[in-house]
């Protein structure tokens, strides 16, 4: 029985106290079982994943078509090495590090080919609509669907450092600081000010704009 | 950390800010207008389908796009790949007619073209290992090798 006090490791105090690692904690049994494979183990491993490579792939501004290339590239090789994974419990780092490093190679080519830097970033957001948005369709839901795309809004026009930073951090479940760190090749321990720097940015950006 | 800090007042008391309450609002807003698009969801469960532990993988060892220097002026140049796994290497370029190769040492094989878990294009090798398809690529790829009892499959890559 394990009772009171939780596993010790070197980060406790900054990512081990985050919700989502209590939901990772069977990551490396999940892969361990697709390795046998459990098809159902390796689904589970997508839908608690595939946010945070879709965080990481938005986080450096891919454009639709090269973030879902970059985004199946990193599955389909996830899948292939599936059983050489040496910490099968770090697959989200894996996964997060991998996703970064292809995301880079994408906006390296694209340098190359000198294309003109016109992401259309805020313009995606308010003509796709997801499923979920549906659902604020009430009148009552009107308001809190304008605050969200305010907060959206904001968030788009932070700093590029900032910015970043957050889009992987709102991943679900929250990606814990080691995944950060792998998803954006920051050192673990300069997340927790970083990411208190960035939100007071953004709340005081909110505030100025009387949103919440 | 030397970050861009241009007010320069930021409190460092504590001012009743809740970083995790805002935190958990960005990820509600992420959810609802940035979501995971739901094929490519479906794409990623059914990858299962690629897991092979009985195939060799020729990692990436060299990629033009990430390793070569830029030829100034040069616009349409072609994408060099080369994989390996041992002694195995597969020379690769890809262009936006399709792509060609050869297998060092050169050696006949049977390959390969995959385009993800349900697509596999075959081109035969001829006698001194070269291949070509006109099948042009238009997402992640790898190549399927059988050569001998051998199995090898290269690293799943963007074109």
């Amino acid at each position: 029985m394990t009772v009171g006090t939780a596993p010790s490791a070197a980060y406790d105090d900054v990512s081990y106290t985050r919700g989502g690692v209590v939901d990772r904690a069977d990551v490396g049994a999940l892969v361990r079982s697709a390795v046998d494979g459990d098809a159902a183990a390796w689904k589970a491993l997508v839908e608690g994943l595939s946010p945070l490579v879709w965080s990481v792939v938005r986080a450096h501004r891919l454009e639709d078509a090269d973030a879902h290339e970059v985004y199946q590239t990193v599955w389909f090789r996830f899948a292939q090495n599936l059983g050489r994974i040496r910490e099968p419990e770090k697959a989200g780092s894996w996964l997060a590090s991998t996703a970064r490093h292809e995301s880079l190679k994408v906006l390296k080519s694209l340098r190359r080919l000198t294309v003109t830097s016109d992401p259309q970033l805020l313009d995606r957001v308010s003509e796709e609509r997801s499923p979920e948005q549906s659902v604020l369709d009430s009148e009552e839901a009107a308001a809190e669907s304008e605050r969200i795309r305010w907060m959206w809004q904001e968030f788009e026009e932070l700093g590029d450092r900032c910015r970043q930073l957050l889009r992987v951090l709102m991943a679900s479940p929250p990606p814990s600081y080691q995944e950060v760190s792998a998803a954006l090749g920051i050192a673990v321990g300069s997340i927790g000010p970083l990411r208190q720097r960035c939100l007071r940015r953004l709340r005081a950006r909110l505030d100025a704009r009387g949103a919440l | 950390m030397h970050d861009e800090m241009p007010e320069g007042r930021e409190p460092f008391e504590d001012d009743g800010f809740d970083g995790d309450l805002l935190e958990a609002e960005l990820r509600q807003a992420a959810a609802i207008l940035d979501p995971v698009p739901a094929q490519l969801r479906e794409n990623a469960v059914a990858a299962f389908a690629l897991h092979d532990l009985d195939a060799r993988i020729a990692e990436l060892t060299f990629d033009s796009v990430a390793d070569a220097i830029p030829v100034r002026g040069a616009g349409d140049v072609p994408r060099m790949l080369t994989f390996t796994a041992g002694e195995v290497t597969v020379d690769v370029e890809v262009t936006s007619q399709g792509l060609m190769g050869q297998v060092l040492p050169p050696r006949p094989a049977r390959i390969e073209v995959l385009g993800g878990p349900q697509t596999a294009v075959p081109v035969d090798a001829d006698a001194m290992g070269r291949f070509s398809s006109d099948a042009p690529l238009t997402g992640p790829f790898a190549l399927r090798l059988r050569t001998g009892a051998e199995v090898v499959v290269t690293e799943w890559t963007r074109a």
